[in-house]
């Protein structure tokens, strides 16, 4: 090998490029030696360091947004820097700051460390962003398992609680299971790559632009295909989709509040974004195969999802069920962005409004929850607007924009992505779609009605519930959080305009 | 007989399964991690056998990314096991069912 060779390849190395994720990383060691040299008493400003981390860094993204290296194959092709990437990050960071802010409400009502939640929700945060810009397998893998490593040891946070730690074990059995899978794919992919041999040494059977040439050439390669299906595969379990849902109610209820917050959102939300790209950049020759299969898995999570949490009384089960349809809806939008381009958009779309939903409902969730973080009953939700008014606003609103209930956020999110269905002519799907939202309005409403109406008890029973304590008053930062997630929520179902310009390009 | 690659991708294939079944299959928390371990070692044998295969070093620098994260996954997963072990003092998969509705 010559040393040209390693020169051309040094000089794509733009470490300001990921200068985002460098400091996020820089950071994440910062707060645990800060953990080590500031006093006891002081420790307590290491979470607001963490997330003054957050915001500057994303200050730093949005004040660059249209970097100098975008569309640039950086590290030897290891990272591809887009617009969809830049979005991604945006995403993360906010949804990282508010599961931070989360923390600091739950974390102090239990023996657990303080310190290392933050330190783990920064690396994880790093880890998403690397993985939204990834451009090469090994890249691609490697984010992705730092990301889920770092999610097994925040579901199983609460180490004094079996059930923190019972979730923990589920999680990691299943996601490392679900990792395997997928690895196997990228090794088949890379072996019916590499076996054609490539003109140049620079690239390799694990670049993604290699891998969608190939499959360009060779559309009924047997092992590529095998692989790609595998690959898919493990995607499809992180955004909890049909066949791989079954982790999701347990995984959801046993973790702790902001954890939970974290997995629905971000996690989720990293899974589209690699399934846009992989569908979109890599696996785009196998658009036969593609359309049917994402189409059969939206359909089948769709359903399952409504289905399933139409049963359920916890209410961290059931914003994990609801999320699965969530996730049906978005896999509908990913369809459709096959053959409708801005579809992609729609779904970036989506996940916002979806963010600031169920932010919203983590936030009420966060501040009503007792001493056991996994015992959060429809129940106990009872009087809440009576006795705060304001939790309870946000979490109807919330709750409403989730359910899709018009004038709120979460409408137009659907209504975008069923046109996009529409232009794509997925009829039947459609269908299913409109009539599971139908569905989970019921859902819905049974947690909105257990906050604002009261339940009807027989008179003169002797045996009425143990009554609960009225839930603590939010601070003025958690009521300054809460209502402008609301208030976005209301205002997006008004004006769409300052999103859909910056993401329906 | 010569050992050509369809010969290493069967064994790869095969410890995969084998892996894969068990994790379905087996009821002790320990065994299932092992069949995962062995579900990554499958992968790694593949890489390797189509890395020399195909005359491409990157497979061979693949699998030390994949033994690092194999690691951290161990390190993450027997610390869970243990903690879990002292509260509950078990760890088969039928008596870890706190979660349910």
């Amino acid at each position: 090998m010559s040393t040209e060779l390693l020169q051309a390849a040094a000089e794509t190395n733009q470490w300001w490029a990921i200068g985002p994720e460098m400091i996020l990383g820089c950071a994440a060691l910062g707060l645990l030696v800060l953990e080590i040299v500031m006093p006891k008493d002081k420790r307590k400003l290491i979470p607001h360091v963490a997330m003054m981390t957050l915001l500057v860094v994303l200050a730093g993204v949005g004040l660059n947004f249209d970097t100098e290296w975008k569309d640039q194959e950086l590290f030897g092709g290891l990272i591809l820097l887009t617009d969809a990437g830049q979005v991604a990050r945006v995403f993360f960071l906010l949804s990282s700051l508010l599961v931070c802010y989360f923390g600091t409400v739950c974390l102090p009502r239990a023996r657990a460390p303080r310190v290392e939640f933050y330190h783990i929700v920064l690396v994880v945060t790093a880890a998403l962003m690397l993985l939204a810009q990834s451009n090469h397998f090994v890249m691609f893998f490697v984010a992705l398992e730092t990301v889920t490593i770092g999610f097994y040891i925040l579901v199983g946070y609460y180490r004094e609680s079996t059930r923190s730690l019972e979730a923990g074990l589920k999680y990691l059995v299943l996601g490392a299971l679900s990792s395997a899978i997928m690895l196997f794919g990228i090794v088949l992919i890379y072996g019916a790559v590499g076996k054609v041999g490539l003109e140049g040494g620079a690239h390799t059977g694990f670049e993604f632009s290699v891998v969608a040439d190939f499959l360009r050439h060779h559309p009924d390669n047997f092992l590529a295909t095998a692989g790609a299906l595998l690959v898919l595969g493990g995607v499809a379990f992180k955004i909890g989709a049909f066949p791989f849902q079954i982790w999701i109610p347990d995984v959801y209820q046993g973790a702790p509040t902001p954890v939970t917050a974290f997995l629905a959102v971000s996690s989720k939300a990293a899974g589209f974004a690699v399934l846009l790209t992989l569908v979109h950049r890599v696996f785009a020759p196998l658009e036969g195969v593609l359309v049917p299969l994402l189409s059969l898995l939206a359909a089948a999570t769709i359903i399952m999802g409504n289905l399933s949490a139409l049963t359920q009384h916890n209410t961290k089960r059931l914003m994990g069920l609801s999320g699965v349809s969530h996730a049906g809806y978005l896999l509908l939008g990913v369809t459709a962005s096959i053959s409708v381009p801005w579809a992609a958009g729609a779904v970036w779309f989506y996940l916002f409004t979806y963010m600031l939903a169920s932010m919203a409902v983590f936030g009420v969730m966060a501040h009503l929850a007792g001493a056991d973080d996994a015992d959060q009953e429809l129940e106990h939700y009872e009087r809440l607007a009576r006795d705060r008014p304001f939790l309870g606003a946000v979490l109807a609103i919330g709750v409403g924009s989730l359910a899709g209930i018009p004038p709120l956020a979460g409408f137009m999110g659907k209504l975008l992505l069923f046109v996009a269905a529409f232009q794509a002519h997925l009829y039947w799907l459609l269908a299913v779609a409109l009539g599971s939202v139908v569905v989970s309005i019921y859902y819905y409403f049974g947690w909105i009605k257990a906050a604002f109406f009261e339940s009807w008890q027989p008179s003169g029973n002797a045996t009425s519930p143990s009554v609960r304590p009225v839930p603590a008053a939010p601070s003025w930062v958690g009521v300054a959080v809460m209502a402008t997630l609301a208030l976005a929520t209301v205002l997006l179902g008004f004006y769409q305009a300052p999103l859909t310009s910056w993401l329906l390009k | 007989m010569s050992i050509g690659l369809d010969q290493y991708l069967m064994l790869s294939a095969a410890l995969f399964a084998t892996g894969f079944f068990g994790v379905l299959l087996r009821k002790n928390t320990l065994v299932i991690y092992m069949c995962l371990e062995l579900m990554l070692i499958a992968s790694t044998l593949a890489l390797v056998a189509f890395s020399k295969f195909n005359g491409t070093l990157d497979g061979n620098v693949f699998v030390f990314f994949i033994l690092t994260i194999a690691a951290a996954e161990v390190a993450v997963g027997l610390a869970l096991i243990v903690a879990l072990f002292r509260r509950r003092h078990t760890i088969q998969v039928e008596e870890l069912n706190q979660l349910k509705h």
